[in-house]
């Protein structure tokens, strides 16, 4: 109902070409940033401690100094070094996991590929947690030499090795086998987290403390710093997505096709999985395994503007950052002054959503 | 024009085409017919860059091995077998793909009317708004040849020609839709174009074909016009069977010919 109301609004506004929804997806790109913006708002004044983000926000607009200054420098701390930099997290992250999922789906011609089912996120648990884990002792020449770096870096690679073993196993002259690359998928993914098992048995009792909490997911450690080290990695990413939409909807015709319309589509393939890669795997690194975001954003996008990445793209960027702000906000005000892991409340509502479209999908989707 | 040089094909060792020259000229509709498992699809993914052979594949005299995909796809638009779609575009979203990498030749303007003039070519006018998925067949491969129409929509663009490579276009269309797709063939080839088909009706092969080319078992096993190319002799060899070429029914039989259509 609501779908059909917004396309007949569309209609009108764009006067569209019959079949081109073009019209439709730009007002419903229009919409998810006013979204964005309202969750933004939503993110940065809830939480556990009653600190006055409007009034924060209000002040720091007028260049007015609070009445009592005491208490203005407590709300000014928890909005701007705690609520300000989870937010920004939030989006990046949102953005990121939700675009990687859209470009997947149409690497692999397939609405079921998103990093967190098909192992990308397990390899770059893999090597986050190698670098947590090993970082004082054998992994020591490259963490000091990279830094902050090292920690992302290592989750790229990990999530990089997955995304190409997994290419090439299930995908055989130009056709990606379903099948094999879900199958393909579970055993990267349950030796990769095998792996990660020997790595947290060798952890000690602080280091295990950090690792649980971060394997759920979660904003929690959002600072300025680990922004500074991961937002230009997934702003990158992000940036040369949008290069890459007509290629991935030439993609959707087969890879040969795709050729004979003039995509050179090896390049193609290879800059999505480097940049899903990239993306995935600096989420990871700083938020741990949030999943589901990647699957259900871009399916009911396509839902409402069709499969056409030059919108699906953006939209799922806007989408998945809202989504994750509103999931961030649910996790930490619902048991406060607690809060859940953000992983949790993803994989709480983002499960029965994927079994959804499984069941929608029965008879259609060829395993 | 697209010419082969001793073309062959191997895959997984096994040879699938040997040695086939192969000439398409612009102003043309060269057929390529023989019977299942010949070679034929293999030989047009190797003229499409496709697959990898040992020969020479020139287009337009230039070297289709130094071809850019972009610069190949500006050259030649392909139509394949069948094409399964792996999201629920619509039919209008399907045909304008084929303005994604190429040079449809209209002024920059037109080319968001191309979709819709495609269709209408193809008779399939009112479909723009459906799901390719939910389709026939017969309609799918139909709106497939609108999106390979809009990449090439010129049949010559700067001067040089343009060709249209088809892979079986009518194998799953009625009488009707044949005879429009084979028409539209014909009127890219008269208007400068030169066009590529593999053909399994012979009749339909020998009203339209300027060249017939046979292949058998991989090979070329002979090439020329319709009337020199289409004997009994010919026929029993590569297709096995044994048929005559011009021999009318007995007179109580029915039969229907393309070329009787009005």
């Amino acid at each position: 109902m609501v779908d059909q109301s917004i396309a007949g609004a569309a209609s009108k506004m764009a006067r569209a070409a019959e079949g081109d929804r073009s019209g439709r997806a730009r007002l419903v790109i229009l919409l998810l940033c006013l979204l964005l913006a309202l969750s933004m708002f939503l993110s940065l004044t809830s939480g556990a401690s009653d600190a006055s983000a409007v009034g924060v926000i209000r002040d720091w607009l007028t260049g007015a100094v609070p009445a009592d200054a005491a208490l203005g420098a407590r709300d000014r701390l928890i909005v701007y070094d705690i609520r300000m930099p989870r937010v920004l997290l939030g989006v990046l992250i949102g953005a990121a996991l939700a675009v990687s999922g859209a470009v997947m789906q149409g690497l692999f011609r397939n609405p079921l590929a998103d990093p967190g089912l098909i192992g990308v996120s397990a390899g770059s648990s893999l090597g986050a947690v190698a670098v947590i884990v090993l970082g004082t002792t054998w992994l020591a020449p490259l963490t000091l030499a990279l830094g902050g770096l090292a920690l992302p870096l290592a989750a790229f690679c990990g999530g990089l090795a997955v995304t190409l073993v997994l290419y090439r196993v299930a995908t055989r002259q130009g056709q990606t086998s379903v099948a094999t690359m879900l199958l393909a998928g579970i055993a990267l993914a349950a030796l990769a987290m095998a792996l990660t098992g020997i790595l947290i048995f060798m952890a000690d009792d602080r280091q295990l403390r950090d690792l649980t909490f971060w394997q759920l997911g979660s904003l929690g450690g959002a600072t300025w710093p680990k922004i500074a080290s991961v937002g230009p990695i997934i702003v990158l990413a992000l940036a040369a997505m949008p290069f890459m939409a007509r290629g991935l909807n030439a993609l959707a015709l087969g890879e040969a096709t795709a050729g004979h319309l003039g995509i050179p589509v090896q390049r193609l393939k290879y800059t999505a999985i480097v940049g899903v890669s990239a993306a995935v795997g600096a989420s990871v690194a700083v938020s741990g395994g949030i999943g589901f975001v990647g699957i259900v954003v871009p399916h009911l996008l396509r839902l409402l503007i069709g499969p056409d990445n030059r919108y699906l793209l953006p939209a799922s960027a806007l989408l998945g950052a809202s989504m994750l702000l509103i999931a961030d906000a649910v996790a930490r005000v619902i048991v406060a002054p607690a809060e859940l892991p953000i992983g949790i409340v993803t994989a709480i509502a983002g499960a029965p959503f994927f079994l959804w479209i499984l069941l929608r999908k029965r008879g259609v989707i060829d395993l | 024009m697209i010419e082969a040089r001793d073309v062959s094909v191997a895959i997984g060792g096994k040879r699938i085409v040997a040695n086939v020259d192969f000439t398409a000229r612009p102003g043309e509709i060269a057929a390529i017919v023989g019977p299942n498992g010949s070679g034929k699809t293999t030989f047009l993914k190797a003229l499409s860059g496709d697959l990898t052979f040992t020969g020479t594949v020139t287009v337009n005299g230039r070297d289709l091995s130094a071809m850019k995909p972009v610069e190949a796809a500006i050259a030649r638009a392909v139509l394949p077998q069948a094409t399964t779609l792996s999201f629920p575009f619509t039919v209008r979203e399907v045909v304008r793909l084929g303005l994604v990498g190429g040079r449809s030749g209209v002024l920059p303007g037109e080319n968001e009317r191309l979709p819709e003039r495609a269709l209408a070519r193809v008779d399939l006018d009112g479909f723009a708004g459906r799901f390719y998925q939910e389709l026939s067949g017969g309609e799918q491969q139909r709106v497939q040849l609108a999106r390979v129409l809009c990449q090439v929509w010129a049949p010559v663009l700067d001067g040089k020609p343009r060709y249209l490579y088809l892979d079986e276009p009518v194998s799953s269309l009625d009488i009707k839709h044949q005879l429009i797709i084979m028409n539209i063939a014909r009127d890219f080839a008269r208007r400068g174009g030169g066009v590529i088909a593999i053909l399994h009706d012979l009749n339909l092969t020998a009203m339209y074909a300027d060249r017939i080319f046979v292949m058998h078992r991989g090979r070329l096993a002979a090439n020329g016009s319709p009337q020199e190319v289409l004997s009994d002799e010919l026929i029993e060899k590569v297709f096995d069977c044994r048929l005559r070429v011009g021999v009318l029914p007995a007179a109580n039989m029915p039969f229907v010919l393309p070329q009787s259509a009005a």
